[in-house]
């Protein structure tokens, strides 16, 4: 195996990884992403609730109190320049019971503190005014007008797509065993990968569910992760407009609760349940957890009709034993970055922290990389058109263009060839890769028409036989071989 | 950029469409056209490649693709105009639409009348909130069907089918037949899903074991497929504790229902049935707006395949009708309820202006002698038996209906005698 | 020797349950059918129970990878294992006509396997897409 030769080496390709990607890719450094995922995002940046937190739920002084309201106002003004999904339709946190008006009280100040502009608490019924299947329990609300929904999904890619136009390489289905360190361990060196030697004088543990694992490697133990699993509901488009904000119940010790939401895509969004496990991989949803998922969301929302559910998922949150983001450049080894336990409110903070990071990077590891600006950086970058999205006109010089966009894949969410065959292009080698890009498979019937399309397009710009094609990378492949080869089979 | 002018649309090639199409010319429209989104014509049923079609139509037992061959001569015959690879899009609410084509880019289409005939689409396992992971090899059976019969290649090699649809049993052998491994279908009701043939010809030929109430309550694997829990459910529908069994596999199939494909039916803002999840119609096959018909699984998700092509007949006439301003909307409105042991019916109410054909769908089996009616006095059939997964009908004459004078609702009712 | 045998009619849709009794390997009775069709189906199944064989053969050149075809009528039961076995190895040029024969007598059956559709080949489809 090879052994390539980087400055900087980023551990994992979440919205932590991606977003110091793309700050990094304003310099002339080489950095190389190592993700063991086949597509990004993986993990937590994959499931989530695709909120971006106005940023009242942190107590004052806590580094997720910094980052947070922060973060909250560079996605406002990044979603233009690195075209992804954001829908600026704030957020209500709801009162079911005397007892709970204290706490919105407290958010309040909590928020104020922080720095988050124009928050109010109104009463259930000024809600209701509002939002007319808000839950008649509901007595009062904290409503923060700068809380927004994300499509996650393109967020990563966008953040990440920019960083590699901009020269980052990435690298997927890279698995890091191993963090190099000198002789005399007082320096990192690089990391040991299924896919061979990558040396770097820098390493940033972005690792998301596994970044106290990356950092033991190095010698590093201030921190543990506990994986802490959310489920998932999500509903079809037709009752996606029964809420138009994000709805949170009073937060507890386990989290924020389970919310109702509509997705950056118009679907409705439930969950998620917090539940500890050991496993750091596995993101199988319970028959408990999705019961207290629909239990959760009725509270907030009693008519949400369950029968209009089109999939569930669970993802992991990455909760340090700390409490807070572990965010440090360790004095020894020198050159070992950790941005880590990057849970709620992670996602909105992520680019925030990037920021942060990268600033202290380049004095703190100035020895190590020359941060020369890149005269060429880029900072803006175009989405795959979203035809579901487009004016008649727009479809038309699209389809004048390429006919391929005018040749329908997944009729569900109205993705075209030209969209999928783009996604190829830019590195989707899965069936989940294509779903990211594009939202074909996304849909109410959930890949069932366009599967079979997908996987032979895949095929196709892959030049891959259709048996190889994958759902998700590794062993997931989604045919296992051609009819009638069973009775060529010796014996038959 | 012109507008493609028609005088009536059908959208969807099936079996609904085409048969919509040749009604359409049959009664007199000129220019008469059906818009498919694939390249061929025939829908669902050129993957269905089994016999069983056309017993009722043509009086013999057909494949899918020799069934649909014999309408798709017909409405050729008939002049009917086929564009295919022509995918509707979207549609506007005075019935207008827009496809997408290759060659020719995006069209805008004009029509005086038009036929919905989109048919159907699966379940999803996502819709049963079914626990677990999200593996690869989890396909619904229709799926399947396409990739074998008309891909050529095999979803997996051990197979557990979830859910007792006719496609799914159908899917039972045909994997069976192609070297695969069928450990079993389970369904959570305490009946089947499908045609009682179809257990007989599909599983019992082949000793595939056939459960009931008993269902898939996690999915396991990481990314292939690697087996199921399976357990059996309670009166509620609820796994019993203590019941549940392991079950390796690589493939999941799900034949767990189809349910209406009405995206452009709700950008017209046809009105929806929320039981039947189709449009609402009378017996002519009118929805909620005058210029819009619909006919088939569109509709109402059928057992029969001639039963779809005779509907789409019916809504092709009656739409060539009012292209040509000569269909009499009806003076009056005669609502169409069910009884107590009807889950679906179709139509939902009567315009008075010809017989009706009312089909429904039982809520409980009757397992012995039983009757449909349609009070008052309408209509009385004996039947040997009633079940859900077997659809029935029940039949109005005008002249009764007329003879009952002023009655605005009639109910359809299937019980016990 | 006598035998009471339930059959589910596939003779149709309604898939009637019936009751057949045999004596000395003759059928003396049959019962819960609805037509004369349904005798007739239990009778033969009985005696030398038959299916239809519906499958597909490989094409090649064709607008899809396989073309499906079909026992022209029903073919002895036991045979359909060997029959699907002879149908795999066959592969045919397109375009395939329907009722095209396949296999003629296949495997001594006195039943042919013929095509259940026509398929075009490959290139007049994409042809067509492209404007033809």
């Amino acid at each position: 195996m090879s052994t390539q030769y980087y400055d900087i080496i980023i551990i994992g390709g979440g919205i932590v990884g991606s977003t110091i990607a793309r700050e990094l890719s304003r310099y002339d450094v080489r950095v190389a992403v190592l993700d063991k995922a086949a597509e990004l995002p993986s993990g937590a940046s994959r499931a989530n609730s695709g909120m971006v937190h106005a940023g009242y739920d942190d107590k004052p002084g806590t580094v997720k109190a910094h980052f947070c309201p922060k973060g909250n106002e560079m996605y406002r003004n990044l979603y233009e320049e690195l075209d992804f999904t954001l829908n600026k339709v704030g957020s209500y946190v709801c009162a079911l019971a005397e007892n709970e008006i204290p706490h919105l009280n407290l958010l309040l100040e909590q928020g104020r503190k922080n720095g988050v502009p124009s928050l109010e608490i109104i009463s259930g019924d000024e809600l209701r005014s509002r939002e007319p299947n808000a839950s008649k329990d509901i007595i009062a609300a904290l409503w923060a007008p700068t809380g927004c929904i994300i499509n996650n999904f393109e967020a990563v890619l966008a953040f990440m797509d920019n960083a590699q136009q901009n020269g980052v390489e990435l690298f997927l289905e890279t698995e890091v065993s191993d963090v190099l360190l000198s002789q005399d361990k007082r320096q990192v060196v690089g990391v040991n990968t299924n896919k061979g030697l990558f040396l770097s004088p820098i390493v940033i543990n972005a690792a998301g569910v596994h970044s106290d694992e990356i950092a033991k490697k190095v010698g590093d133990e201030s921190f543990v992760i506990h994986p802490r699993r959310g489920d998932y509901f999500i509903t079809d488009k037709y009752v996606g407009n029964l809420v138009k904000s994000f709805f949170f119940p009073c937060p507890s010790e386990a989290g924020k609760g389970i919310t109702v939401a509509p997705t950056a895509d118009h679907n409705l969004l439930m969950g998620p349940t917090s539940i500890f496990q050991l496993d750091r991989d596995k993101t199988a949803t319970t028959r408990d957890g999705l019961e207290q998922v629909i239990e959760g969301a009725r509270r907030l929302i009693p008519s949400i009709p369950m029968n209009m559910a089109i999939t569930t998922f669970a993802g992991l949150r990455a909760d340090p034993d700390t409490g807070d983001f572990v965010i440090n450049i360790l004095k020894r080894p020198h050159g070992f970055v950790n941005v880590a336990g990057i849970k709620s409110p992670g996602f909105t903070s992520a680019p925030a922290i990037a920021q942060h990071i990268v600033e202290r990077m380049k004095d703190e590891l100035k020895d190590l990389v020359d941060f020369k600006p890149d005269k060429n950086f880029v900072p803006e970058r175009k989405h795959i058109p979203r035809f579901a999205y487009l004016s008649m006109e727009e479809r038309s010089a699209l389809a004048k263009k390429d006919p391929r966009y005018a040749q329908i894949v997944c009729r569900c969410e109205s993705v075209t060839e030209g969209q999928v065959v783009e996604a190829i292009r830019r590195g989707a080698k899965t069936v989940a890769a294509v779903k990211i890009w594009t939202r074909a498979g996304a849909g109410r019937c959930q890949g069932g028409f366009c599967g079979p399309r997908v996987i032979e397009i895949l095929s196709r710009e892959l030049n891959i036989p259709m048996e190889e094609v994958t759902r998700h990378g590794g062993h997931s492949r989604m045919l296992v071989g051609k009819t009638k080869e069973y009775w060529f089979r010796e014996g038959m | 950029m012109s507008d493609i002018i028609v005088d009536v649309a059908v959208i969807g090639a099936g079996p609904a469409g085409i048969a919509a199409g040749v009604g359409a010319k049959e009664a007199g429209a000129e220019k008469v056209a059906i818009f498919e989104r694939d390249w061929d014509l025939g829908g669902i049923l050129q993957q269905c490649i089994h016999p069983g079609f056309g017993l009722h139509a043509f009086g013999e037992e057909l494949t899918g693709p020799e069934y649909v061959h014999r309408w798709i001569s017909k409405a050729r015959e008939a002049g009917v105009e086929f564009w295919t690879n022509s995918m509707v899009f979207h549609m506007e609410e005075n019935g207008s639409f827009w496809i997408m084509n290759p060659s020719l880019g995006i069209k805008k289409v004009v029509a005086k009348s038009l036929v919905l005939a989109m048919g159907c689409r699966e379940r999803p396992l996502g819709a049963l909130g079914i626990p677990g992971t999200r593996p690869a090899g989890i396909y619904t059976a229709g799926t399947a069907q396409r990739l074998v019969n008309m891909e050529g290649y095999m979803p997996g090699n051990r197979v557990v089918i979830l859910g007792s649809g006719d496609v799914g049993l159908i899917m039972a052998r045909r994997m069976i037949w192609e070297g695969a491994e069928v450990l079993g279908v389970y369904e959570i009701m305490p009946w089947p899903g499908g045609l009682r043939r179809n257990i007989a010809q599909c599983l019992d030929d082949y000793g595939i074991p056939f459960y009931l109430e008993e269902t898939v309550i996690e999915v396991h694997g990481k990314d292939r497929l690697e087996g199921v829990t399976v357990a059996k459910v309670d009166k509620n529908r609820n796994p019993i504790v203590g019941t549940e069994k392991f079950l390796g596999c690589d493939t999941l199939l799900l034949a767990v229902g189809l349910i209406p494909e009405n995206e452009l039916s709700r950008m017209a803002n046809v009105e929806i049935n929320p039981v039947t999840q189709g449009p609402i119609v009378n017996e002519l096959l009118q929805t909620t707006k005058p210029n819009i018909f619909a006919a088939g699984n569109v509709v109402i998700v059928y057992d029969l395949v001639d039963w779809v092509s005779m509907e789409g007949e019916r809504a092709g006439r009656n739409a060539a009708l009012f292209a040509a301003g000569k269909f009499k909307p009806g003076e009056k409105k005669i609502k169409v309820s069910g009884g107590d042991n009807v889950r679906l019916y179709s139509p939902q109410w009567l315009s008075g202006q010809s017989d009706a054909t009312i089909y429904m769908r039982v809520t409980q089996p009757i397992e012995k002698s039983c009757k449909v009616v349609v009070e008052p006095g309408l209509y009385e059939k004996r039947l040997r038996y009633a079940r859900p997964g077997e659809m029935n009908e029940a039949h109005v004459k005008l002249q009764d209906l007329q003879a009952l004078g002023d009655v605005d609702e009639i109910v359809v009712d299937i019980k016990e005698v | 020797m006598s035998e009471e045998r339930r059959i589910i009619c596939t003779a149709c849709p309604v898939g009637c349950f019936m009751i057949a009794k045999e004596e000395n390997g003759h059928v003396v009775s049959i019962s819960g059918n609805s037509c004369p069709r349904g005798e007739e189906y239990a009778k033969i199944e009985m005696t030398d129970p038959r299916r239809v064989f519906a499958s597909t053969v490989r094409v090649e050149g064709g607008a899809l990878p396989v073309c499906p075809v079909r026992s022209k009528e029903p073919v002895p039961k036991d045979k359909i294992f060997e029959i699907t076995k002879a149908v795999a190895h066959v592969t045919v040029k397109a375009p395939v006509e329907i009722r095209q024969v396949i296999i003629k007598n296949v495997c001594d059956t006195g039943v042919d396997i013929v095509a259940s559709r026509s398929l075009p080949t490959k290139q007049s489809v994409e042809l067509v897409s492209q404007g033809g």
